[in-house]
């Protein structure tokens, strides 16, 4: 309704009795709210076991710059990183988030879930009685949530985290919760990904996942299928030294066998990404990164491997299985 | 009598997970223990590892600081295979070194310290804020609010330059032992040039102003959080050949005496941290183990100690050790070196920039170790940074890594004595309760701690080997 038509409502009813004027605007009011009221997705980001490099990653989006999520797409309730509270204060927001946002927030998990010793080897916060442990913490939180977003390697899938010997047992969030993950994996995350698997889950619920449960939008063709160097693999044309202009297979590229599109998409402003710096992309998206990517510098049939199983090499189509 | 314990937990707007616990007398604190509650034993991954594997897998030890493990890994590979730099390499790693530390110092003063003196909006993630002793008026404070949102893209801006040489950042790919494997070239150096005048605009128009005013609007801060004045660092961005010249001079400064670091004069202790020693038949790291039940044990950082005291690291040791700043020891101080080494970075890069010269990838990397055990130390950008590794046969046999978090951070050792970050806290006078939080965050945050480095450290030999020299 235009401005003019509403005062012209407002002077006419003005006089009448029986309520004519509220019952002639609140639908008008009401209508106005329900197209105009932004609808945000309300999020509770929990940090675990990890290096903090996921929202350092996710501190770099451009369009839609961090002030725009936070304005336009997120509602970041509870955060350690982000959030301006501090100490019990926070723990009571992060309580009555849980609470009022129950069955509609997403939670974000940014890290590995260390499950020996009861999991002490990652306290969220402590309590006047207790510590909260992240396992605790995914645990109570994963039954509440709408949707569960694993960001970066080490919540995915344990990641550098879960590493050899891997001392505090730590496992992706799919290990801890018996539901559905969505898993954006990275080491770091792009922001793209991550802010885009936001969008999806903001504009058009959610998105479609691989076998990992990772958005087939970003993960869903190899690194290898789209490499800028394809062209050096199919005639073996290899490097022969970090800094060549050549495919990196030879040097340990692990573009074959890992699902993420960073040879179109790049990185921080879309810039760059590694194979284009000249060395060999080390599957930072993968399920078994870092153990099955090292030794970094070797190539493929030569790195660790789980033993009994086969060297993983290109097929037909260049992609490893 | 009328001693009062105060749990501050979690302590956010940091990297990584922390809590602090304080104990209070006639309104002072007169005992703190600052608790780093996640541990994951980055050591212990090493083990067993590719030598040259060491670049990319310490980065993922921390996100916000994750170059400074690369470079320092490099610098300790560059020794171990007796790599000889050229100065385009040199000058192309420093550039990105810097980018690395101006995401970090930028992100720090406006997403983690700000909120601590300047009321944010009122909606998430700065809702229920519960800033007491807020003194901006309201124009400067809308300013400063505005800034954070600003600085957040000059943060984003630095890493740009970082990823334009380095592939990717966080945990950039081209920086590894014997140079830089990117080219730098006449259009990628042009881009740098435009970003870094951006991005010192924005610190020279923005950041030092808006320090400037929040150091004069709080300036009892100059006097509150006041740590021991003892400094150490390990210098900054190295030169020649061999990496053999340093920028930024090393120094050890404690009682007006400087001197040079000396590796062997560093030793850990575990006596307050998580962790326990497991049989002796092996003099190495496996020595240690982690402990999260430990009895009279607070955290998972260990005191480290140079000639038997605390030091003090970070942007304030590197600005006094290198004679550019002249003041105290307290929180504020802190805060405006951090701020003025920003400024100086900038225009640092750009003097740089300008050095450079395009050519091909300026690296050339040996890959016949000349000896099995090697250290090397650089700062980082919270401080003193030490990795020091035993390889036999390209294979790790133990790696280890001393964060400046762990000097900042250190508990108390087997003799009482508080580390830096510990001691700043202890002393300061605590009006009323509900100033609490507001008083301790902003303390604790001018040492911008980073739990995930110092999560890892694990040097379980109970001391640095006599071997390390610098």
């Amino acid at each position: 309704m235009e401005k003019v038509q509403f005062t012209d409502l407002c002077r006419k009813l003005s006089t009448r009795g029986g309520h004519a004027l509220s019952k002639a605007i609140l639908p008008v009011v009401e209508g106005h709210l329900a197209q105009n009221r932004k609808y945000k997705l309300p999020v509770i980001w929990i940090e675990t076991s990890d290096s903090g490099d996921n929202n350092i990653a996710f501190m770099n989006t451009t369009y839609p710059y961090l002030g725009r999520v936070f304005t336009e797409m997120i509602d970041l309730l509870y955060s350690n990183t982000f959030m301006a509270a501090q100490g019990q204060d926070a723990l009571i927001i992060l309580e009555q988030a849980a609470a009022l946002y129950r069955g509609m927030f997403t939670l974000v998990v940014e890290g590995a879930v260390p499950t020996r010793d009861g999991g002490l080897y990652t306290v969220i916060a402590r309590t006047a009685t207790r510590a909260i442990t992240a396992l605790e913490a995914v645990t109570w939180l994963g039954s509440l949530a709408k949707h569960i977003v694993a960001v970066g390697t080490c919540a995915s899938f344990g990641g550098p985290s879960a590493a050899r010997p891997n001392l505090t047992g730590s496992v992706g969030v799919r290990d801890v919760l018996n539901r559905e993950i969505i898993n954006v994996s990275g080491c770091p995350v792009n922001p793209d990904w991550f802010v885009g698997t936001l969008a999806h889950l903001l504009m058009y619920g959610r998105p479609e996942l691989d076998d990992l449960g990772r958005p087939t939008l970003f993960y869903g063709f190899t690194v290898h299928r789209h490499c800028q160097r394809r062209s050096y693999f199919d005639r073996e044309d290899f490097a022969e030294k970090l800094g060549d202009i050549e495919c990196m297979f030879s040097l340990g590229c692990m573009g074959p066998r890992t699902g993420a599109d960073c040879p179109y998409r790049q990185w921080i402003n879309y810039v760059n990404w590694p194979v284009r710096a000249n060395t060999p992309c080390i599957g930072c998206t993968n399920e078994d990164f870092p153990d099955g990517s090292t030794p970094f510098f070797k190539p493929m049939p030569e790195k660790n491997r789980p033993a009994g199983s086969q060297p993983a090499m290109p097929g037909p189509k260049g992609d490893a299985q | 009598m009328s001693h009062q314990s105060y749990l501050f937990s979690p302590v956010t707007r940091l990297s990584g997970l922390m809590s602090v616990e304080v104990l209070v007398e006639e309104r002072r604190i007169v005992e703190a223990n600052a608790s780093s509650t996640m541990f994951r034993g980055f050591e212990w991954i090493m083990g067993d590892r590719q030598a040259a594997d060491a670049v990319y897998m310490t980065q993922r030890v921390c996100g916000i600081c994750s170059l400074a493990h690369g470079a320092t890994a490099s610098y300790l590979l560059d020794e171990l295979y007796d790599n000889e730099l050229t100065e385009n390499a040199q000058i192309l790693r420093n550039i990105m070194y810097a980018a690395d530390f101006l995401q970090n110092h930028i992100r720090h003063f406006y997403l983690f310290s700000l909120p601590d003196f300047v009321v944010m909006p009122d909606r998430p993630p700065f809702h229920g804020q519960n800033l007491m002793d807020a003194r901006l008026n309201p124009e400067d404070n809308r300013r400063l609010a505005g800034n954070y949102f600003e600085a957040v893209k000059f943060a984003q801006r630095s890493h740009e330059i970082l990823a334009l040489f380095g592939g990717k950042a966080p945990h950039q790919h081209s920086f590894v032992h014997g140079g830089v494997s990117v080219a730098p070239t006449a259009d990628k150096i042009n881009r740098a040039q435009a970003l870094i005048h951006d991005i010192g605009e924005f610190v020279k128009g923005t950041l030092i102003p808006d320090t400037e005013l929040i150091s004069r609007v709080y300036g009892d801060y100059y006097r509150i959080g006041i740590a021991p004045a003892r400094y150490l660092s390990f210098g900054l961005f190295k030169f020649g050949s061999k990496n053999e010249r340093i920028l930024w001079r090393n120094g050890v400064l404690a009682d007006g005496r400087l001197t040079l670091p000396q590796t062997e004069r560093i030793h850990e202790d575990i006596s307050h941290a998580w962790f326990e020693t497991a049989g002796s038949q092996e003099p190495q790291q496996k020595e240690l183990k982690p402990n999260p039940s430990k009895p009279g044990a607070y955290t998972w950082i260990k005191s480290v100690r140079y000639a038997g005291l605390p030091f003090q690291v970070g942007p304030l040791a590197r600005m006094i050790i290198n004679g550019r700043y002249s003041g105290g020891s307290s929180t504020m101080d802190r805060i405006c070196a951090r701020s003025l080494e920003t400024l100086l970075l900038t225009e640092l890069v750009q003097e740089w920039l300008k050095k450079l010269t395009p050519g091909p990838p300026p690296i050339r990397q040996k890959n016949r170790a000349i000896k099995t055990e090697v250290t090397a130390t650089t700062d980082a950008m919270r401080g003193a940074l030490l990795h020091s590794a035993r390889i036999v046969d390209d294979k790790v046999v133990w790696y280890n890594i001393i964060t400046p978090t762990v000097w900042n951070f250190s508990p108390k050792d087997a003799h009482g004595q508080r580390g830096p970050a510990e001691n700043a806290l202890v002393g300061t006078e605590i009006p009323t309760s509900d100033l609490l939080f507001t008083i301790l965050g902003r303390i604790i945050r001018s040492f911008d701690p980073c739990m995930p480095c110092a999560a890892h450290v694990l040097d379980c030999r109970g001391n640095v080997e006599a071997k390390m020299v610098l």
